[in-house]
């Protein structure tokens, strides 16, 4: 490195570091953790941690496509019902000849991917605001699946799915690994490909991005598309937990995946953040669900409670900046 | 001795951001007379005007309505004084009705709501004034241009105003329109309104107007009654300032073949334009602001849908159907909005500058970090722009922004750069630098399209320039005979000069 370069891009300090979001969300998914375990005996315990973050590999995985889609200037409302969708179809595709179940999760992963990619095409070339556009995908595809699937809890039972909801190997839930996979292309597709940088360019300013030459409909169907993709495999990852997909499983997801997307630092606005931030904000979600769980309380006040952490850790790990 | 005046500046100046738009300037409206604002793009026009209106408060001066001085004037004393505003961006609301608009922030009340029929007939006698014949319900989005300024012209009259400020009026009239605005006038003029019009067209303004002020950067170059004034006086006292050391020497590059020629460009307000690049010129385009220049080099972009007869771009047949594909073709357009179409505030300078060669890169490629960082290091070094890269382009000056927006390109070696007024808003220094670029370019054999709306530098840095009016290519003046005082003529025309293109 020449001198030159030096002034141009200086070191990044490490002090600069702890005040970047993600390793701030990162700090307080430990300071809870560490809290919990003082105040609940048991909470601190390895199976307990290792279970918070199997469950946290279900939201953290359905936030990989909306981190992608609200870098880009979107927001992807349709999640719930894509995971849904998954959850459901899988068994319904389950084929005799297909075993393993490999094949039924080709299709549901295909099918969901072709759903993103219909978002995509909407919001690119229908100019339908993407909330509108998920929003109604997200309702056709709720009749869709009471149309095919019914009311009744739908079971399937395939190695494949088996392997994904109970497998820990070398003491891994194979959810966990799945999601680290999934996290470490992401973070490579976001941070060192071009098509990342056109993801930013996008979101940032979407005339600019035009006018530099950014292929900016082609990369709006491309972020749907994995949002597509990564609500189907969170579909297929609950379904092998529970054993069962029912209409309404995805629906939690919804402003799961969100909330862990805002909580890791990425802005709503679209063109800065990073999928880093939304593991931490998925691990801090499921850590808060569970704390709240244990409040003996109705569900109504459980949820009532959800809601108004979320809004507290948010005015706590710093509101969106003021820009433009 | 004259009457006291309706509404004066005495010695205003004002500046923005350490440059001096209006100095020491002085005008005064008398009742019962049309006073004439002239001046080119930047001359300070509308800035006197807010400050007549009590929009922008002046740095230094006054101003003074019937005599009495107004040092902090607001647009609710102006208001309250009778003094309406005619702006030249439409101000309308255009999901409200036409009678809405025309009453809006002195709508009659009833009971504490809004009186409607009090507002209906006093709506339709301001429509009357001006010929609008439409329904008072219809929503001024479903008017055509000419019928929205007027319906602007009838809000100012709403208000029965005794000073009444036009900021180029005709511009989108047709000439029936400019008709019935024009005996309007002189109706409220014989009334004893004070008027003050602001207009490119120089007829106009001889016909109509008794007085003129004429403002040459920021400074009156004349204040004088109309009579026995000819056009092209007026043309001479607008321009004509001495810039040249400013602008590199001109000397003519060997390699003048066309790299693009089109014929029968039509796109939005764009009307069958023939032209030709040629490799190694600066072509400017000039024209008054807003005369399709820049439709012009989006179409050319393909940033726009366009329709041409014949085209034919780096030896390629056809307009480039998309921005990928003319850049594809070798062109780059650098916008004259360079905040919200040029760069992307919020990311790094560094960043920004590698965004066309990232637009252009393999998908799923990985990307080389440390070239891209000796690149930007290299691209900063070339054009001096300073510092730490790593910065947001948001925290650079304009001039620095416009570097990058420029230095953002050379790497993808682009043979034609269209370029939309890139000193706008640029400090002197900056100016400098690019001008000097852009001659580099030419001489590299490069091909440079010029929009600008100053003057002097299309007459200085160009080796032909093709001035626009009303979407069309009017004129295209050679080397030998440009001057800004023919490319102000053609722009108005008061003269056109025709030579082939």
């Amino acid at each position: 490195m020449n001198p030159g370069e030096a002034v141009r891009f200086p070191k990044v300090r490490p002090r600069a570091l702890f005040a970047s979001r993600p390793v701030l969300t990162f700090l307080i998914v430990v300071a809870v953790w560490i809290g919990a375990s003082f105040v609940k005996p048991g909470f601190g315990a390895f199976g307990h941690l290792r279970y918070l973050v199997e469950l946290g590999a279900v939201v953290g995985l359905a936030a990989i496509g909306q981190t992608f889609v609200v870098i880009a200037g979107g927001i992807d409302l349709s999640v719930g019902a894509i995971i849904t969708v998954s959850a459901v179809g899988a068994p319904l595709v389950a084929l005799a000849f297909d075993e393993s179940g490999a094949f039924a999760a080709l299709i549901t992963l295909a099918a969901a991917t072709v759903i993103g990619v219909l978002n995509g095409l909407g919001v690119a070339f229908l100019r339908a605001h993407p909330m509108i556009m998920t929003l109604a995908m997200a309702t056709f595809l709720q009749g869709l699946l009471i149309l095919l699937a019914g009311g009744s809890a739908i079971s399937a039972q395939s190695p494949l799915l088996e392997w994904l909801g109970s497998a820990r190997p070398g003491g891994v839930p194979a959810g966990v690994l799945v999601w680290a996979i999934a996290s470490v292309l992401s973070l490579l597709a976001l941070h060192a490909t071009p098509f990342g940088a056109r993801v930013f360019a996008l979101g940032a300013n979407s005339l600019a991005a035009t006018l530099s030459g950014v292929n900016v409909p082609a990369t709006t169907v491309a972020v749907y598309a994995i949002s597509g993709l990564t609500a189907g495999m969170t579909g297929l990852l609950l379904l092998g937990m529970n054993g069962q997909g029912y209409v309404g499983i995805g629906d939690p997801y919804l402003l799961s995946s969100i909330a862990a997307v805002v909580l890791g630092g990425t802005s709503i606005l679209g063109g800065s953040g990073t999928y880093a931030g939304s593991i931490p904000g998925a691990v801090l979600l499921v850590t808060i669900t569970g704390l709240i769980t244990v409040v003996n309380a109705s569900p109504g006040w459980r949820s009532i409670l959800f809601g108004s952490l979320i809004l507290a850790l948010l005015l706590i790990s710093g509101r969106e900046a003021r820009r433009r | 001795m004259t009457p006291a005046p309706t509404l004066a500046a005495r010695g205003v100046s004002k500046s923005f951001f350490g440059n001096a738009v209006l100095r020491e300037v002085s005008i005064a409206l008398q009742p019962g007379r049309i006073h004439a604002l002239l001046g080119e793009n930047g001359a300070g026009k509308s800035t006197l005007i807010n400050i007549l209106s009590g929009a922008l408060l002046p740095d230094a001066g006054a101003v003074e309505i019937d005599g009495r001085v107004f040092r902090g004037l607001n647009p609710r004393d102006a208001h309250r004084a009778g003094i309406a505003v005619v702006q030249q961006e439409l101000g309308l609301t255009t999901q409200l009705s036409i009678a809405e608009n025309i009453g809006i922030g002195a709508l009659p009340r009833r009971y504490g709501l809004i009186d409607y029929r009090g507002l209906a007939r006093r709506a339709r006698a301001a429509m009357d004034l001006v010929g609008l014949n439409e329904d008072l319900a219809t929503p001024v989005g479903d008017l055509p241009l000419g019928r929205r300024q007027m319906v602007e012209i009838a809000r100012a009259l709403f208000r029965e105003p005794r000073v009444l400020i036009l900021d180029e009026p005709t511009s989108s009239l047709s000439a029936h329109e400019v008709e019935t605005l024009t005996a309007l006038l002189d109706r409220l003029r014989a009334k004893g309104t004070a008027i003050l019009y602001i207009s490119h067209r120089l007829n106009e303004v001889m016909r109509l107007c008794q007085h003129v002020t004429v403002l040459k950067d920021g400074v009156v170059t004349a204040d004088r009654p109309i009579e026995g004034v000819e056009a092209a006086d007026l043309v001479r006292l607008m321009v004509g300032r001495d810039t040249g050391h400013l602008f590199p020497a001109w000397t003519p590059s060997a390699d003048r073949d066309p790299i693009i020629q089109v014929s029968g460009l039509s796109s939005g307000v764009l009307r069958d334009i023939d032209m030709s690049i040629r490799r190694g010129e600066v072509l400017g385009i000039g024209g008054l602001v807003g005369q399709g220049q820049e439709d012009l080099l989006l179409s050319l972009y393909g940033a726009l849908p366009a329709s041409a007869r014949t085209a034919e771009f780096n030896r390629q047949r056809n307009l480039p159907a998309s921005v990928r594909r003319a850049n594809a073709l070798g062109l780059a357009y650098v916008p004259a909005d360079r905040k919200r179409e040029g760069l992307h505030l919020i990311h790094a300078i560094g960043w920004n500058l590698m965004l066309p060669s990232l637009a252009r890169a393999f998908s799923l490629s990985l990307r080389d970090r440390s070239k891209e960082r000796v690149l930007a290091t290299a691209l900063a070094d070339r054009f001096a722009i300073k510092g730490d890269l790593t910065r947001q382009v948001r925290a650079l000056s304009g001039g620095n922004q416009q570097k990058v927006a420029l230095a953002k390109w050379t790497p993808a070696e682009p043979q034609v750069w269209l370029l939309n007024d890139p000193t706008r808003g640029v400090d002197v220094e900056t100016k400098r630098e690019i001008y000097a670029l852009l001659r580099r370019l030419a001489s590299e054999g490069k091909a440079i399209v010029l929009s600008s709306s100053d003057t002097p530098e299309l007459v200085h840095l160009c080796d032909r320039v093709a001035v626009m009016r009303e979407g069309r290519i009017v004129a295209t003046i050679e080397r030998e005979a440009l001057s800004e005082g023919a490319i102000v003529a053609a722009a108005m025309g008061a003269d056109p000069l025709r030579t082939a293109a």
